[in-house]
């Protein structure tokens, strides 16, 4: 029986496939024609429904499915392309095929509708799982690479470090900060390391936990650590929640948390040439001559 | 029982824990460093613990005791070269050995055992 079904849809394909067009068309012509164009989408279409036909002739076989799939994926076609057209094709099917039928009792109602969801689900089952997995890849590989940019550390100057926060901070974020930061501290034999939190837009209790937790362990390995870029809503949010911040040093920016990591271990910028004085100079030369 | 060594430089003791405390040895090395530090009259101890990778909350209380019983017998203490696996987890077991003073390295100790000592 399904196989006389199925000589019925591929035997009157041509039919089918001007209706499930028209179908797809009247559905999504206002959707996509904006972005695509109708050349492009009329292919895709018919490129579309011939891969349908094919596995829906030969059960099983994956490999056209497949390749289709991957190539409409890479394309960026939205994925409610491929169900909603799958479910014209089921309506357009099904529909076909009753019109077709001398008999019509339960029974044979019953059949059709089973063998078209044979066709029909697993390749529906199949688009959504490519596609699901290539949103998955990309989610992880996304997640690498901001775990790589999450905490960099900085060895700026001998026994210097400066770890440069940008973006919100999580508890998986803190931990990993921690870790590098301990970690870094030790390597670079840092005495000061400052942690700047310029680019944090939130700092809410649970980041301050966190931070006033890595600061302290920065502590027990030996080193200063000293929280810089403290901008004026942040310090207005951290008095708000009650942080108490006053145990290690904070600076409202890079600079000037640099400059007393210079104090802490013993050291000053200087100029080598006063400017001042060149001018002076200069002009003293003027008056000789 | 293991005894930790407990070294005498000048008015320093040096002391470098490389094996992982336990309990008893803690205390034990708790009592020989008062003694010492009776005996020898120093003004400051390092207790160095780039060897030790794990550390319970009773050793870290431990510690703690012992650099508060050094300072009421004269002689300053600063640990070095702790872990960041050990730090992590003295601050998660909230032991945070607030009046402690410590440095990245023995080297780095000795100086601030000088800085403070002079102040």
């Amino acid at each position: 029986m399904d196989t006389v079904l199925q000589d019925i849809v591929l035997g009157n394909s041509d039919e089918i496939v001007k209706k499930w067009i028209n179908e797809v068309e009247k559905n999504s012509v206002h959707k996509y024609s904006l972005t695509i164009s109708e050349e492009l989408f009329d292919s895709t279409n018919r490129e579309f429904v011939n891969v349908i036909f094919v596995s829906v002739q030969n059960q099983g076989s994956k490999d056209d499915l497949k390749d289709f799939a991957e190539r409409i994926i890479n394309f960026g076609w939205p994925l409610n392309y491929l169900t909603e057209g799958m479910q014209a094709f089921r309506r357009v099917t099904t529909n076909f095929i009753i019109e077709r039928s001398e008999t019509l009792d339960a029974e044979r109602f019953k059949q059709v509708l089973e063998s078209v969801d044979e066709w029909v689900d697993p390749i529906v089952n199949f688009l959504v799982s490519e596609y699901s997995g290539s949103w998955e890849s990309t989610v992880s590989l996304q997640k690498v690479a901001l775990q790589e940019l999450s905490a960099p550390l900085i060895p700026v100057m001998d026994g210097i470090t400066v770890m440069p926060l940008i973006g919100t901070i999580d508890t998986e974020r803190a931990k990993l900060i921690m870790e590098n930061l301990l970690e870094g501290a030790i390597k670079h034999n840092a005495e000061v390391v400052l942690i700047d939190i310029t680019g944090v837009p939130v700092v809410d209790t649970m980041v301050a936990h966190h931070i006033i937790q890595a600061a302290e362990a920065v502590r027990l390995v030996g080193s200063t650590c000293i929280l810089v870029g403290i901008r004026p809503e942040i310090a207005q949010t951290i008095v708000n929640l009650g942080i108490d911040l006053s145990k290690f040093p904070t600076k409202s920016s890079l600079r000037k948390g640099f400059q007393s990591a210079l104090e802490i271990t013993d050291r000053a910028v200087v100029n080598l040439k006063d400017k001042g004085n060149e001018m002076e100079n200069m002009i003293d030369s003027l008056n000789k001559g | 029982m293991m005894r930790i060594p407990i070294l005498k430089l000048h008015n320093y003791l040096l002391i470098s824990i490389q094996i992982d405390l336990d309990d008893q040895t803690a205390i034990q090395f708790q009592e020989d460093l008062l003694k010492k530090i009776h005996e020898t009259g120093a003004t400051g101890v390092v207790i160095d613990l780039t060897s030790v990778d794990i550390v319970d909350s009773y050793i870290a209380k431990v510690l703690g005791d012992v650099v508060s019983m050094s300072d009421l017998m004269g002689a300053k203490v600063v640990l070095t070269g702790i872990q960041p696996a050990v730090a992590i987890t003295l601050i998660d077991l909230g032991i945070h050995l607030k009046d402690v003073p410590t440095s990245l390295d023995l080297e780095k100790g000795l100086i601030k055992l000088r800085q403070e000592l002079e102040e």
